[in-house]
């Protein structure tokens, strides 16, 4: 009987040594080494070197090579006898989730092993914005020290509102993060989160969430209902003066909208980890020295980048050992 | 006739406050001199500052008059019997020689305390050392660049603060507010103090380190949070960096002169230092070149309590501290080293 095969679809960085603990005597680890998508569906085929796998432990980077998971892919995923796709990361928007529940693949993502490093992004961005730290650093580097800024433009915390839009691992790990000064906090969901505290107030019509934030933090993944969620309307009804943040997806964000409002000072500043259109960034983000801008850094550090490696993999092998992996994505389960 | 107070340094977020109290209490005067000399013949008989009798103070006024130092204090009039700081860090002000005028003539002094502000910066510096956070920012802003380094191992020389221990150096109100900020950020929380702080002071997941090498040794971020003084000056050398963890992270946010800026520059250059985070220096606003050098250094310009919140905060309990002074003898915010 052949060797049924898992695949590492995009390179692991750190847990090299994990995988070949956790699929030792399970299954052959084989790492897609495609340079193509044709190469790529090629090797699926019968007798392929991709062929005999169940499981794919895939992360973003592979689609530089092979492209995102569409629907030509899944097809020939499903056709080659794969059973699971273990995603590394929370956003699995380069999946298309619901062809591959109707082929029968099931998909899981890496929640939780992102939500601390995530928040601890958003609160960065957070306070970069409130005190204009990002000019600041600028200002002293260009032999400037303080010159160039107004402290009485800048704010504390403590008593500001954050709205949190979508209170899933990470906005509730940055809701606790903020209480600590305290801020006020507020959200909207599409329904309640049970898990919230207390002092986290679920705002239910989102056209009332807008204006009671001083910051919003966007916490939502990217889908197509949420696409410029965030739009020029949106904008409008915060108030003057709020901030940004946004370390989930860009698309999420009407970009032209938000420009507009930093232009006319109705947003006071933004703090991005995420854009549209990756690695550019629009030229006119960076015209205004307030804003807080990362080039997607939020999980960029070697402890997040091993659990979510490890917690993927995990998956995989929970899949060939009992037949699951514990982090099927919301979508698997079909509402019908 | 009303008495005098002095304001050396403008109020700028509180004038309403000001006016409401100590309006019909004091007569305002602002400080009008450029230099030493003037100040001195403006309290002479007939000059604007004429019998003084307490003094707001901001470290801005040193630009023109220079520090509150032992011959500005001495030199200060009979009347003059108390200085009203708007800061939490009161090193400019010869606290001794406000003692040695004399039992008559003694000045007493206060500040502002309060920790938020600075406190915040020390969590931004934090969060940047240890996630590179700075250098990935300016990397996106250059035009060579435009998004990251790929020269750059962010993700190698990258940590979360999560499970990693922050050792803070002097737990007052400062260093206390970071510990709180930090704390849900998964970090464990050690310090070390000239006493060790009551149950009913910190919480118990502030572990007490009885000395400042054990705090070192323990370190993944050391927090600087000690008030400038002989004791304190340069408390922080070649023997002490040394002691610290190879990696680690430097965080500085009370006053520059702590430190010793070769030891830190050379602990950054063998990789000693994985970072520093720095909002103070020895000599501001005059910045150490070779500090700019490291990709890994993050400087802010000492913004510490610089919000609009803050500052009038801080102008409103200084201004308070004067009030109090006038009628009751006695600001409440009396610096702890004139406490009998």
């Amino acid at each position: 009987m052949t060797q049924r095969k898992v695949m590492i679809c995009g390179d692991l960085a750190w847990a090299h040594e994990e995988c070949k603990q956790l699929f030792d005597g399970l299954a052959e680890v084989v790492r897609m080494d495609s340079q193509t998508r044709d190469d790529f569906l090629a090797g699926l085929k019968p007798g392929g070197k991709y062929a005999d796998t169940v499981g794919i432990y895939r992360h973003n980077t592979s689609a530089d090579r092979i492209g995102v998971f569409d629907k030509p892919v899944v097809a020939a995923l499903s056709e080659a006898g794969v059973k699971w796709v273990a995603h590394n990361g929370a956003g699995y928007d380069q999946i298309d989730v619901l062809e591959c529940r109707a082929k029968g693949i099931t998909v899981s993502n890496t929640p939780g092993a992102v939500d601390d490093a995530t928040a601890t992004t958003a609160l960065f961005l957070l306070v970069s914005c409130l005190r204009h730290f990002s000019h600041a650093e600028r200002a002293l580097r260009a032999g400037q020290w303080k010159n160039p800024l107004s402290a009485g433009k800048t704010h504390d915390l403590t008593g500001r509102t954050l709205g949190i839009l979508g209170l899933g691992g990470i906005g509730l790990r940055l809701a606790h993060l903020v209480r600590a000064f305290p801020m006020e906090i507020v959200y909207h969901s599409r329904r309640p989160n049970p898990d919230a505290p207390s002092w986290c107030r679920y705002v239910e019509k989102l056209d009332d969430f807008w204006g009671a934030c001083d910051v919003l933090s966007v916490h939502v993944p990217l889908r197509p209902e949420t696409v410029h969620l965030v739009g020029e309307k949106e904008i409008r009804k915060m108030r003057k003066g709020s901030i940004i943040i946004n370390t989930a997806r860009g698309k999420v964000i009407d970009e032209e909208a938000m420009i507009r409002a930093l232009e006319d000072g109705h947003l006071s500043s933004v703090g991005l980890d995420v854009y549209p259109d990756e690695p550019n960034v629009n030229p006119r983000l960076l015209e205004f020295p307030q804003n807080a801008l990362l080039p997607h850094m939020g999980t960029e550090n070697q402890d997040s980048q091993r659990k979510m490696e490890v917690r993927a993999l995990t998956n995989v092998r929970d899949f060939l050992v009992q037949g699951a992996g514990k982090d099927v994505v919301p979508e698997m389960v079909s509402k019908l | 006739m009303l008495p005098r107070v002095l304001l050396c340094g403008n109020v700028e977020f509180a004038l309403d406050e000001l006016k409401h109290l100590l309006g019909g209490i004091a007569d305002v005067v602002t400080l009008s001199s450029s230099t030493r000399t003037e100040f001195f013949a403006s309290f002479e008989p007939g000059g604007p500052y004429e019998g003084t009798a307490a003094i707001f103070r901001r470290n801005v006024s040193a630009q023109r008059i220079g520090v509150f130092d032992r011959a500005l204090i001495m030199g200060l009039p009979a009347s003059v019997r108390w200085i009203a700081h708007s800061g939490v860090g009161y090193d400019q002000i010869d606290l001794e020689a406000c003692r040695e005028r004399g039992e008559y003539l003694s000045i007493g002094v206060s500040n502002t305390p309060g920790g938020e502000s600075t406190a915040t910066v020390a969590l931004y510096l934090i969060i940047s050392c240890l996630r590179h956070y700075s250098a990935a920012q300016r990397h996106l802003l250059s035009p060579e660049l435009g998004w990251r380094d790929p020269q750059y191992n962010y993700a190698a020389r990258a940590h979360g603060p999560q499970g990693r221990t922050l050792a803070i150096l002097g737990l007052g109100t400062i260093g206390l507010s970071l510990a709180h900020y930090a704390r849900p950020l998964g970090m464990r929380i050690v310090y070390h103090s000239r006493s060790k702080k009551g149950a009913d002071e910190v919480p118990p997941w502030c572990e007490y380190v009885d000395s400042l090498e054990g705090l070192l040794r323990e370190a993944d971020v050391l927090s600087v949070h000690v008030p400038l003084n002989n004791v304190t000056r340069g408390m922080l050398g070649e023997r002490e960096v040394r002691m610290m963890k190879r990696g680690s992270v430097l965080v500085n946010t009370a006053r520059g002169a702590v430190l010793d800026e070769e030891a830190v520059i050379r602990a950054l250059k063998d990789g000693h230092l994985s970072a520093v985070g720095l909002d103070v220096y020895p000599n501001e606003p005059n910045i150490n070149p070779r500090l700019l050098a490291f990709p890994q250094a993050v400087l802010l310009p000492h913004v510490g309590g610089e919000t609009y919140d803050t500052l009038r905060a801080r102008e409103i309990k200084a201004i308070t501290n004067l009030k109090d002074f006038l009628i009751k003898g006695r600001g409440e915010d009396l610096v702890p080293e004139l406490r009998s």
